[in-house]
């Protein structure tokens, strides 16, 4: 029947299953969820003008309708993971007479598709709440018939499985293998609020997991490391979406990412545009600390906390940041005026900003190439500069520590919570992290310290989800994590008002309403060729 | 050997100067003079003169001894005028079918790249949708848009089928068809849905006649006009302080301020826009030192410009078009022997465009001959060589979708005028300045592609032998068959200028072939028996089309930038691409019988099998019958005492058709693929290099089967008063059915694999073709012609697949579906918010259905519609502004399309108009989105519309309030406001010829003609953008205009001479 049912061929297929996860162009398709989970989490607002990619408005906004073009490609990226996932099973099922194909490999591959099944499923649950559970070996016709359901249950089965046969070290680094396994399955069970089993399993990952490429789990000494595409499948990358530069398509160079750079920089900064991805002016002031430890009170934003900022400062005229104690992570997550930005010379301020007056003073930071890698590191055969080889890591390890503190912590652990948290401020705080000048001074006033204890549970899940917060901002964590906490309606509001106040522009008409701004409307498109029966609108959208 | 002499005059007593009188079966001949007097020494053996002229039925005179023979002859009745059908020739006078001919004078008189796009009004019920880029494909649909996409008519050229003809030199064509019903079409069954276009090349005639050497020549010069009218310096940054006000801000406020126009009161227009890195610059500046710190090369280190600004400003499509010049140059030589007949045809056709190294030339030699082998036995070929290429060509589909692309031309109308063309030290000026937004400085792109080269080879054309075994049966094989062959190569600039800059130089080639080769057996037998004449034809064909291949590189940095010394061994090169074909093949078997009687009752019927093997086993053979009858009322007796009538013929006709030339020959299969750009992915963890994987590329079926199309044609042929008036009027309706539609599927079958064609929709066509000629003389010296064509198109989609009744486009730029494909409505029919008005006020706004973003001055939408519980639409509007809401804006398929031409002429003197109009069609005018909103790239250019844009003094206005917000409720959803009527008439054509009397300068040519001519002098519409004329997707996304390439008015000088 096909050259591809043979060991060889699934080889290929599973390949080609890996090679969704990027989302191959589609800005909203792909891992890293920079605008599903960042900007509609409230870390980064569209940047750039209202009228460009104006489709990233409606996230700004929180007025995605039916019809609205980012629910859509997300729709289209994923399931096309979910379908070359199960065109990898279907061969390979039909592979049983290839003698080359032994049954470890049968086993591993069928692990690997499988992972990678529920890794789209997970993406597809989190943003839709429902999807169409296609198995392998349906015709066209039945696919289309199968009815959308809820699909936590068959994800944890896909991860369940792949944990308990893929290999500890795989062939290549990219690969998942049974801890990127495992900490997915934890990830999972953490999103259902199962906290015990959660933790049972991450506990073991992080105590025993290692990567595909045969390290330890560890963190990096350096924060910023872990967004430097030279430290690629280091110890800290539990599982990742991999990127190559001049490979011969763009496609596999963090295409997701291209617009998310400094505007108009000419050769003196990265990528050149599009002035995406504007940090907010509240995930800048969160990174203000007292004594070390953030403003868990939210008051990081009152007059007296927040950063002094250059909005409103032309590039040429003169400005020097505040002395403000801030955390670390700050100059390694927000590009701001007068910071070193990633060996281009200290960021210009507004000279690199497309528009202040609809995306605020500050640049992206993580995903953004260093002076010295540009052409190295970077992809130069398309129409901008912007396409880089970092990977992107879909798990990372200090993102693995934080869950399964929030599991510690849930279920009455808070010492060893403290702990866990403590853990990721004692990386953020190295001096490896410290981000200096050129002439070896710290960059700012960088103060952070370890929490002494936890008073209560509220207060350990209070500095749980700001560590979250500061830890993984701009990583596209942030809205799903608000929403299964129940904060989604307040924390966003609260960010809304706040920005407002200087972007009343991209943030006018903003309003986080429950239930339907907590998942995506299921495409009209799509309802219309599998009818309201098979896939049936999401709350709030009709 | 006797003498004849006599008079050749018409039917109004005028003398016919130059008509022919030939001694038959002999090369003795003479013409008339100038008081159609002649005068024959006829040999003594013949007994037949034959009198004959263009325009004018032959004559044939028997001659029993006398010598003066005066011949009154009949013209215009064009009844005899031989008809191309491809596999056979007919005369008006025998053909039951709806065919429409275009003479090669019309063809060549407006002058343009491709000969498919002098169509255009030239014949009733022809659709043509060209834009002004030399060498363009266009979109050419006869009777309607019977498909949801390759419904382009077949061109079958000298018997030959073929893809195009923008090969063909106007000046080689004889004669053109355009077979229009299935009566006439359906002969070519499976391809002859979308109506055939018979063209047949220039040959030597079958009686004898000496060699005869023509030159056409033509040069042309085309005037590009002006661009769309775009707010001067001054009032852009006025209507920025507007902006900056209508977005509640006041001077002082943090965001009140422009890199360029400072933060003050009122703007001011700075003296440089950027030197180094300070934007805005007001006052003067030390270019001498300036220019140590210039730098324009990114490797070199940081940029460094000084731009000053422009503040008369600078006319971007004045900067990026010149006046086109085009030159066409045909020799021709004919004649012919009793055994051997010939044309020869070399032509050299250059077009420079109006655009910036923009243009197309092309190069072709055409060999036809033909000898006689015995009496029983003709051996010929026909056949072309042709070198073309296309110079800074912009545009996918060969141009055809050139509007709907963000091209130079667009950012022509995008880019600042306060930006000049070039930086103080030569480098270009765009965008890095700041406070401009993103749109790339157009002269440095076309500039960028001046070194860009391509060229295509090709051969065209067939060998052929016929075999008269018996009197009155032609045995006849051909085979035919275009081999073509192209190769290119392009650069990419490393840019400086812009806001986004390309970050490398870039260099690629490419290069393919291909082949398709028909074979084609035929035996036509005529025979009478008594009043009953029958005309049979029987035949076989084979073909094969579409075989080939295609490989290409590209990559970047070489190592010098000098073109000298780039090619793909120099450079970083990327993987390369390369692939195959699949060819799709053909089987036939047809037959037509041909019957009248005492050419009064006539009856056709048609029949053709085709297989395909597009098609699985079951599907795969489809049969195309037709059959049309004809009444010559003017053949009964009592039709014989009236003298209104000349002649009348009633033509009735059914038939069926196929086509599948949407179909991928490899539609029946599940394919997967390895390419870098789906499948690659670095799982190695390598940061350059990715692995090859497999993913599915295709979804096969092995059910799809021909899409067919049944026409009903009513027509009448008459023509009265002695031959002054030709009127000839169809009613036609085509119904297509089991449309092949790519079905869309839905993501969860994967996305990225093509889904097959299965057959699905229908569609019906239905109009009316008419076309009036009417001749006349209205002194010995002066007469005229006027033909008016004209064709009523109704255009309807009736049925889509079982569970859907639409599917959508979507625009540029603009949030979600532009065109969608609906049930009961045209093809490309517009799609979106119906805009009431503008909001005058906030209790306006707060007593309107709720609607995102509402604000006074912006769009009010119509409240039409709501969805029910489960997601259906209900009809009934419920106060919500959403997507429910949307609603038909209008189609781009034009109502009503027709030609008028007309000629008049005195003495040597002839002066041609015609006329052009396309009626009731919509233009989506994609391009306001980036010409009339403040909103959508902040700095860009903006259309004057905006200098009437809503404020709470000016409110008597459509155009909205100019401000930052890009919502719903402004510039992101489609609406209305993007629709515009799309009608036109254009004068296309004025031409004043003047021909040399004969005998002139000392009898050295046989005929000399002079001409002047102007194109495209006016166009009267209502359409806002550039040009009228815009094209598109055929057949399911056109008429949306974002840079169309604008038809221009040109001017041309044309010398013809026989020798």
């Amino acid at each position: 029947p096909s050259v591809l049912a043979t060991k060889a061929g699934v080889e290929g297929v599973v390949l080609g299953a890996y090679a969704q996860l990027g989302g191959r162009g589609n800005y909203f398709g792909g891992a890293s969820n920079w605008a599903n989970g960042s900007i509609q989490g409230g870390d980064a607002n569209k940047g750039t003008e209202d009228g460009d990619f104006s489709d990233i408005n409606d996230l700004v906004r929180y007025s995605l309708n039916p019809t609205s073009r980012i629910p859509s490609d997300r729709w289209n990226g994923l399931f096309e993971g979910v379908a070359r996932s199960n065109q990898a099973l279907t061969l390979l099922a039909a592979a049983v007479d290839d003698p080359l194909l032994r049954e470890s490999d049968a086993t591993r591959l069928e692990g690997e598709a499988r992972f990678l099944r529920a890794h789209y499923y997970f993406q597809l649950q989190i943003s839709f709440d429902q999807a169409p559970f296609l198995t392998p070996g349906l015709t066209v016709e039945e696919q289309q018939q199968v009815v959308s359901s809820s699909n936590w249950d068959k994800i944890e089965a896909d991860f369940q499985y792949a944990y308990d046969n893929l290999p500890e070290v795989m062939a290549d680094a990219g690969r998942a293998n049974k801890w990127a396994a495992g900490a997915y399955l934890g990830k999972t069970l953490l999103y259902q609020g199962k906290w015990e089993p959660a933790k049972a399993l991450l506990q073991n990952v992080v105590d025993n997991g290692q990567t595909a490429n045969g390290q330890e789990y560890g963190l990096l000494d350096n924060y910023a490391d872990a967004f430097n595409a030279e430290f690629d499948n280091s110890q800290e990358s539990v599982f990742a979406v991999q990127a190559a530069a001049n490979s011969g398509t763009t496609n596999v160079a963090n295409p997701d990412f291209v617009l998310n750079f400094p505007h108009n920089t000419g050769s003196s900064g990265p990528g050149n545009c599009c002035g995406f991805f504007q940090p907010t002016f509240d995930i800048a002031n969160s990174f203000r600390t007292n004594s070390g430890l953030p403003f868990l009170d939210n008051s990081y934003n009152s007059e007296a906390n927040r950063l002094k900022t250059d909005f409103g400062v032309e590039g040429g005229d003169a400005y020097t940041p505040g002395n403000e104690e801030v955390d670390p992570r700050l100059d390694h997550s927000v590009g701001r005026r007068g910071i070193p930005y990633l060996g281009w010379g200290p960021h210009p301020g507004k000279f690199w900003i497309r528009l202040q007056s609809n995306g605020g003073p500050y640049s992206p930071k993580k995903f953004v190439y260093y002076a010295s890698q540009e052409g190295s590191f970077t992809d130069g055969t398309s129409w901008t500069r912007g396409y880089g080889s970092m990977n992107y890591n879909i798990i990372r390890f200090s993102d693995l520590l934080l869950m399964l503190a929030e599991a510690k912590i849930e279920t009455g652990d808070l010492a060893g919570g403290l702990e866990l948290i403590n853990q990721v401020r004692a990386r953020a705080g190295n001096s490896a992290s410290i981000l200096k000048k050129d002439d070896g001074s710290e960059a700012a006033n960088y103060n952070i310290a370890q929490y002494s204890s936890f008073a209560s549970a509220d207060e350990a899940r209070t500095a749980l989800h700001f560590e979250r917060k500061l830890e993984l901002s701009g990583e596209g964590h942030r809205f799903f994590d608000l929403r299964r906490w129940g904060k989604a309606e307040s924390e966003l509001d609260r960010i809304i008002a706040f920005e407002k106040q200087f972007l009343p522009g991209p943030y006018g008409g903003a309003d986080f309403t429950t239930p339907q701004d907590l998942f995506y409307p299921i495409p009209q498109s799509q309802i219309d060729l599998q009818g309201s029966a098979v896939l049936p609108q999401n709350p709030g959208y009709n | 050997q006797t003498t004849v002499s006599g008079t050749i005059m018409d039917s109004d007593g005028f003398p016919l100067i130059g008509a022919t009188i030939l001694a038959k079966g002999t090369t003795v001949g003479t013409v008339a003079d100038l008081d159609g007097n002649y005068s024959l020494t006829v040999p003594a053996d013949v007994v037949e003169l034959e009198y004959s002229f263009t325009g004018y039925e032959t004559q044939t005179v028997i001659l029993s001894g006398q010598t003066v023979v005066d011949v009154v002859m009949s013209e215009g009745i064009a009844l005899d005028e031989i008809v191309v059908t491809g596999y056979a020739t007919t005369t008006k006078r025998q053909t039951t079918a709806a065919i429409s001919t275009v003479s090669t004078e019309e063809l060549s008189a407006v002058p343009s790249g491709n000969v498919e796009q002098q169509l255009q009004g030239r014949a009733a019920g022809v659709t043509v949708i060209t834009n002004g880029q030399p060498g363009t494909n266009s979109i050419i649909r006869i009777r309607g848009f019977g498909s949801f996409g390759g419904n382009q008519p077949l061109y079958v050229v000298d018997g030959v089928p073929v893809g195009g003809i923008g090969f063909l030199s106007p000046d080689d064509i004889e004669a053109t068809s355009v077979l229009k019903d299935a009566s006439s079409a359906s002969i070519y069954g499976a391809r002859a849905s979308g109506g055939v276009v018979v063209i047949q090349t220039k040959r030597g005639s079958k009686t004898p006649s000496p060699l005869k050497i023509s030159y056409d020549g033509l040069v042309g010069f085309s005037d590009p006009g002006e661009g769309q009218p775009i707010l001067t310096p001054q009032q852009d940054a006025d209507k920025t302080w507007e902006a900056f006000y209508n977005d509640g801000l006041v001077p002082g406020d943090a965001n009140f301020t422009h890199p360029q126009y400072g933060s003050g009161a009122q703007p001011v227009l700075p003296d440089y826009i950027l030197v180094g890195d300070r934007n805005g610059v007001v006052g003067s500046v030390d270019l001498e030192a300036e220019r140590a710190l210039y730098n324009i090369d990114a490797n070199a280190g940081g940029l460094y410009q000084v731009v000053r600004a422009n503040k008369e400003g600078t006319d971007w499509y004045d900067a990026i078009t010149s006046t086109g010049v085009l030159q066409r140059h045909t020799l021709g030589l004919q004649g012919s022997t009793e055994d051997a007949r010939y044309y020869v045809g070399m032509g050299i056709q250059t077009i420079d465009g109006i655009l910036k190294n923009n243009g197309a030339d092309r190069y072709s030699f055409r060999a036809n001959t033909e000898f006689n082998l015995g009496s029983k036995v003709r051996i010929g070929e026909n056949l072309q060589f042709t070198y073309s290429t296309q110079r800074g060509f912009i545009g996918g589909g060969g141009g055809q979708n050139v509007a709907r692309d963000e091209n130079a031309i667009l950012s022509a109308f995008r880019l600042n005028p306060l930006i000049p063309v070039y930086d103080e030290f030569g480098g270009y000026a765009g965008t890095a300045a700041r406070g401009f937004g993103n749109p790339r400085n157009p002269v440095a792109e076309r500039d960028g592609v001046a070194n860009n080269q391509n060229f295509n080879t090709g051969a065209f054309g067939n060998f052929y032998v016929e075999v008269e075994p018996i009197e009155a049966l032609t045995l006849r094989s051909s085979i035919g068959g275009n081999y073509y062959a192209y190769n290119g190569n392009f650069y990419n600039r490393q840019t400086y200028e812009n806001a986004e800059n390309n970050g490398s130089f870039g260099y690629g080639e490419y290069q393919g072939y291909g082949y398709d080769w028909t074979w084609t057996n035929t035996a036509n037998y005529k025979t009478s028996i008594g009043a009953n004449n029958f005309d049979v034809l029987l035949g076989i064909e084979s073909l094969s089309a579409n075989n080939g291949r295609q490989s290409g590189a590209s990559g970047i940095n070489p190592f010098s930038r000098t073109v000298d010394f780039i090619n793909l061994s120099t450079i970083t090169t990327n993987p390369p691409s390369s692939n195959f074909n699949v060819p799709q093949k053909f089987f036939s078997i047809f037959g037509q019988l041909n019957y009248n009687w005492n050419d009064r009752y006539y009856l056709t019927g048609v029949l053709r099998r085709d297989g395909s093997s597009k098609f699985g086993s079951d599907n795969r053979y489809g049969v195309f019958p037709a059959v049309s009858g004809a009444w010559r009322v003017t053949g009964e007796s009592f039709m014989q005492n009236q003298n209104l009538l000349a002649d009348l013929k009633i033509r009735g006709g059914w038939g069926q058709m196929g086509n599948s030339n949407n179909v991928d020959a490899d539609n029946r299969f599940n394919l997967f693929a390895q390419g870098v750009g789906q499948g690659s992915y670095p799982i190695t963890g390598s940061n350059s290099n990715a692995s090859n994987g497999f993913y599915l590329s295709r979804i096969g079926t092995e059910r799809a089967k021909w899409e067919s199309s049944e026409t009903t044609n009513i027509g009448f042929d008459a023509t009265f008063i002695g031959g002054k008036i030709d009127f000839v009027v169809d009613f036609w309706r085509k119904t297509t059915n089991d449309l092949l539609v790519r079905l869309p599927l839905p993501a969860v079958t994967g996305p990225v694999a093509t889904a097959p064609f299965v057959n699905i929709g229908s569609m019906r066509n239905q109009g009316i073709d008419a076309q009036i000629i009417y001749r006349d003389k209205l002194a010995q010296d002066f007469s005229f012609e006027l033909t008016l064509n004209g064709a009523l198109l109704q255009n309807e989609i009736t049925k889509f697949t079982d569970d859907t009744d639409f599917f959508d486009r979507s625009g540029t730029r603009i949030n979600g579906t532009i065109v969608r494909n609906e049930v009961g409505r045209p093809l490309s029919s517009f799609f979106g918010y119906k805009v009431l008005g503008l909001f005058q006020s906030d209790s306006e706004v707060s007593s309107a259905p709720t609607q995102d973003g509402a604000a006074p001055g912006r769009f009010r939408f119509e409240d039409n519609n709501s969805r029910d519980e489960n997601g259906d639409l209900t009809g009934i509007p419920d106060g919500i502004i959403d997507e429910a809401d949307r609603t038909f804006l209008g189609s781009a398929v034009p109502d009503f399309t027709g030609g008028l031409n007309l000629k008049l002429m005195y003495k040597s003197f002839d002066l041609t108009t015609f006329f052009y109009t396309s009626l009731g069609n919509e233009i989506y005018n994609n391009s306001k989105w980036f010409t009339d909103f403040y909103g959508t790239f902040n700095g860009a250019a903006v259309s004057t519309r905006v200098l009437d844009s809503w404020t709470p003094q000016n409110t008597d206005t459509d155009v909205p309030i100019y401000e930052s917000a890009s919502n719903l409720s402004t510039s992101q959803q489609s609406t209305s406001y993007y629709v515009e009527d799309g009608s036109y008439l254009r004068l296309t054509n004025l031409t004043l010829g003047y021909t040399l009397p004969a005998g002139a300068l000392g009898g050295a040519f046989s005929n000399l003609r002079f001409a002047v001519s102007g194109n495209n002098l006016f166009t009267i519409t209502g359409y806002d953008g550039l040009d009228p004329a815009v094209g598109g997707s055929a057949d399911t996304d056109f008429g949306v205009d974002v840079g169309n390439y604008p038809v221009s008015r040109s001017y041309n000088f044309q010398v013809s001479v026989d020798f």
